[in-house]
């Protein structure tokens, strides 16, 4: 009633409704979100095509105060290949692979442990986890190179302490896939065990179908963590080159003696690294998204 | 219960096996060794240090900046084909840049480089760590006798050296593009901002940076220097920015920063910006770069002259190197066989190679006469107005860099101050000078030895009133001046006024030199005392018709003796003793006890305090 009330008063939004038609304001509202839309989109790709551009100039290796490259070519990612280049490529995959594997399969046992068996601890386990949560894990790096250190696990075999260190605590990341799994009904379960399937069964037949956005999600996000880390990478790997991963590699080309040399071939390694993860992306948006929102509704 | 008691042991068991497993993986020779000592390691004999104990495989890693990585490996080939001892360097090169390498080292020293590049600026801290081994007797001789004396003081801490020199060419100077800049304006940094705004180009130069602000600060006479002991641990710093001086230098960053022209940035690749520069303050190691952007319109020079208040005042600079470290190793006979290493690559014919790969200025002698290009005649007609860059303490970089701001905000000449004021105060902070150091006056000139480098303690008594607190030796002509804190904010001379004319000594003779100084410190009164009543000796006892109650003064004699200013009637059986400051903790007889008079007579009491003897002497 309120509404229609509102729309037979005289302000002078609706008279220019009125004027100009619904399809016409319709048009025109849409027209300036898209110009707004338009705006947003090249202050935002614009960083990422100037890379793109610079990636391919050849007349020069340092920064230089114009985009459009005079020379073209790939000069840049062939030399890229003569240096430790493909070593950092291959240690930071083989990291964030053995990572999202590792800490997908940790995440989703703990998950459905929490949400769906009950034992005395669980509770108690719960808050415990919630506030070691709290505390910053970069509090822990020092000492925790001094363990991997200790194992022999840093410099040229950084790659093995740093899938340990990723994986350590992933366990605590059980937050949204239990939320989601506690949206899932219990009765399903329930069902599956009564025709005799053991729990570890329901979990994969039952519950992980129905739960795919979240698998996928939980992937996706266990591989974005240590394909762009450069904080605990830098302190492992320790200025071994064979033990870098791509981040802390590509930076190690910005020090002011190399950086004049090293800018365009930076630009194309960070074009090969994106690659990768946007196509990821594009094949999975869609799980994605429904996996951020699907935990956060509660049953 | 048991069952999981079982889980648990099986787990734990699993996790040890595992561990166990990752320690046999490792291959790195230098993760397993034990913690690398600090600082004094077995110093290898140099070059003539018998071959066949050296004789061996070694594998080392060297860290060193990407563009010099296939230089090291190919002179360490070389190293392995002709050192005549057997030895095989095995060498992992890694790249670390020079300006990292400290930063690295001292996370972790067990993990760093066995040789390691690192710019000269990192040496105190690189020492401090106990990153850096000392060099021994024959490779200090060598590189002593090798290299000028700018790269020394770069390797040097106290008396010890603490590294190898590879380059003397870190200091910065001026490129600029021919083709705005007439030659005629070089000198003339007011011409050359003229010359950059009329082209709507910029004068890159990085004032908001320790190292190139200092450059003001040089030009009119500033110094900034810091005292190391054995350990590179500061123990003092020099430092005079705030001061009148200072104020000139600030007035002259002043203007600079306040044009147009300038941009606050000093790479080589500022040329080829969006709004390009004509000048950029930069050093050697741009030159390929700028070389490419330029082509024949490179031009380098020496930094130009700014004038303020009608006098003109040359930029000054940093003149430094870049040095070759060895890191401390717990095998003696490796650490040898470093220093054999690094002792060639800094020899004449390893630089020369440098030189010629990439231009970096050769920091040995012999290789620096062949070595030429435009860059290093620019550096080395700046060298003129350079200052070596001694070893500068970590904490310096950060307060210097704060200088051009607060410049830069100042609207008038007492935010200039200002601004010299805040570096000060942040100064003192980082050298930790204790407030009583600070306030203390000190005596310092040419005197008893010294040249105006050593500062004479002295010590207050009562408040306002100091003397030094041991007798100094001054001969006739000797000059001197009393100061406060260190540092010559505070000073007084021969008029008894802030700043005066040095103090000349008009006869020789020990002297407690004596100062009192009032409230507001502008009125410092200096004489020379024959005594003093802090540190002074005096004598007290039964004697003269006072019983331990009474201090009779002493005087200095030319022998540095002290002598009774009277002569005491003394019986036989009296019984005294000298003592310091009126106190009883220092006090001499015969020993430790009462001096005994054995023969009735008038004598004076005589006391010499290199020997705490005490003696009685006739009229």
């Amino acid at each position: 009633m309120a509404d229609l009330k509102k729309l037979s008063e005289k302000t002078p939004e609706n008279e220019l409704k009125k004027h100009i038609g619904l399809k016409a304001s319709r048009t025109i509202g849409n027209t300036l979100i898209y110009i707004l839309l338009i705006i947003m989109t090249v202050i935002w790709l614009t960083p990422f095509v100037c890379i793109v551009l610079q990636s391919f100039r050849c007349e020069s290796t340092y920064i230089v105060g114009y985009v459009i490259p005079q020379q073209w070519g790939l000069d840049n990612y062939k030399a890229l290949f003569q240096t430790d280049f493909p070593i950092w490529y291959r240690n930071t995959l083989i990291t964030a692979l053995c990572v999202s594997v590792l800490q997908t399969v940790i995440v989703l046992c703990m998950s459905y442990t929490l949400s769906r068996f009950r034992f005395k601890l669980r509770k108690p386990l719960m808050k415990f986890m919630l506030v070691l949560g709290l505390f910053p894990g970069m509090l822990t790096m020092i000492i925790l190179y001094r363990v991997l250190k200790d194992l022999g696990l840093t410099q040229a075999n950084a790659v093995p302490g740093l899938i340990l260190v990723y994986i350590a605590s992933s366990g605590m990341g059980y937050y949204i896939s239990k939320g989601f799994f506690d949206t899932l009904p219990k009765s399903l379960d329930e069902a599956a065990r009564i025709d005799g399937a053991t729990r570890a069964q329901v979990l994969t037949k039952i519950i992980l179908p129905l739960a795919k956005p979240i698998v996928i999600y939980t992937i996706l996000t266990a591989f974005m963590g240590p394909f762009g880390d450069f904080v605990f990478a830098r302190y492992i790997s320790m200025n071994t080159s064979k033990g870098m991963n791509v981040a802390v590699g590509l930076w190690s080309w910005l020090t002011p003696d190399q950086v004049q040399y090293k800018y365009t071939m930076f630009c194309a390694g960070g074009v090969l690294v994106a690659i990768p993860v946007t196509i990821l992306f594009l094949c999975l948006q869609k799980y994605y998204v429904e996996g951020v929102t699907g935990g956060a509704v509660k049953g | 219960m048991k069952k999981s008691l079982k889980l648990i042991s099986l787990l734990l068991t699993l996790v040890m096996v595992l561990s166990l497993g990752a320690c046999g993986g490792q291959k790195d020779p230098t993760t397993g060794s034990s913690a690398a000592p600090q600082g004094s390691t077995a110093a290898p004999q140099g070059s003539t240090s018998s071959g066949s104990q050296l004789a061996g495989t070694y594998d080392i890693k060297v860290w060193c900046p990407e563009n010099a990585v296939s230089w090291t490996k190919e002179q360490i080939d070389s190293f392995n084909k002709s050192n005549t001892d057997g030895i095989v360097i095995n060498a992992t090169v890694e790249a670390v840049g020079e300006g990292d390498a400290a930063t690295s080292m001292i996370t972790d020293v067990e993990a760093g480089g066995d040789l390691f590049f690192f710019a000269q600026d990192q040496t105190a801290r690189l020492i401090e760590a106990g990153a850096l081994a000392k060099l021994g007797k024959a490779a200090a001789a060598n590189v002593l006798e090798n290299n000028e004396e700018t790269s020394v003081i770069a390797v040097k801490s106290g008396d010890e050296l603490y590294a190898y020199p590879l380059t003397s060419d870190n200091g910065f100077f001026m490129y600029y593009d021919k083709s705005v800049i007439p030659e005629a304006d070089l000198g003339s940094m007011e011409k050359l901002l003229e010359d950059c705004e009329k082209a709507g180009k910029y004068f890159s130069f990085d004032v908001k940076n320790g190292w190139y602000v200092a450059s003001f600060f040089f030009a009119t006479g500033c110094s900034s220097e810091w005292e190391y002991d054995d350990n590179g641990k500061a123990i003092a710093c020099r430092d005079n920015w705030n001061s009148a001086n200072g104020l000139i230098a600030a007035k002259g960053l002043k203007a600079f920063v306040s044009s147009k022209a300038y941009n606050n940035s000093s790479s080589g690749a500022d040329f080829a910006a969006a709004t390009p520069s004509a000048i950029v303050v930069t050093g050697t190691w741009d030159y390929n770069t700028i070389k490419d952007i330029l082509g024949d319109n490179l031009g380098a020079a020496e930094l130009p002259s700014f004038t303020v208040d009608g006098k003109s005042y040359h930029l000054g600079s940093y003149t430094g190197c870049k040095l070759l470290g060895v890191k401390p190793q717990t095998d003696a006979v490796k650490q040898a066989v470093l220093h054999r290493l690094a002792q060639f690559l800094t020899n004449e014919e390893c630089e020369t190679k440098l030189f010629e790969q990439l231009g970096w200025g050769p920091a040995n002698l012999a290789a620096r006469e062949k070595a030429s290009s435009p860059a290093l005649t620019a550096f080395d007609a700046q060298k003129k107005y350079g200052t070596p860059q001694g070893q500068i303490s970590g904490g310096w970089w950060d307060i210097a860099k704060a200088i051009a701001t607060n410049v830069e905000n100042a609207t008038d000449e007492k935010g200039l101050q200002d601004a010299l004021d805040i570096y000060k105060e942040a100064l003192a902070g980082i050298i930790d000078m204790p407030e009583d150091e600070a306030t203390a006056m000190t005596v310092i000139g040419a005197i008893a030895g010294t040249n105006w480098d050593t500062d004479f303690e002295m010590t207050q008594k009562p408040e306002g009133t100091w003397y030094t607190t041991e007798p100094i030796e001054l001969k006739k002509g000797d000059e001197f001046k009393v100061r406060m804190g260190k540092s010559w904010d505070v000073n007084f001379g021969a008029d008894n006024k802030v700043n005066g004319p040095n103090v000349v000594v008009e006869e020789d003779g020990w002297y407690f030199i004596k100062v009192v100084v009032n409230a507001g410190l502008t009125e410092g009164v200096i004489s020379l005392e024959k005594n003093s009543p802090s540190t002074g000796w005096t004598v007290i006892g039964a004697i003269a018709g006072a019983n331990w109650d009474k201090d009779f003064d002493m005087e200095l004699q030319a022998d540095g003796t002290y002598k009774s200013v009277d002569a005491f009637d003394l019986e036989a059986g009296a019984e005294f003793k000298v003592r310091q400051g009126q106190n009883w903790d220092n006090s001499w007889g015969n020993g430790t006890d009462n001096f005994k008079v054995e023969t009735a007579g008038k004598f004076y009491v005589v006391f010499n305090p290199t020997t705490t003897e005490v003696s009685l002497s006739a009229e």
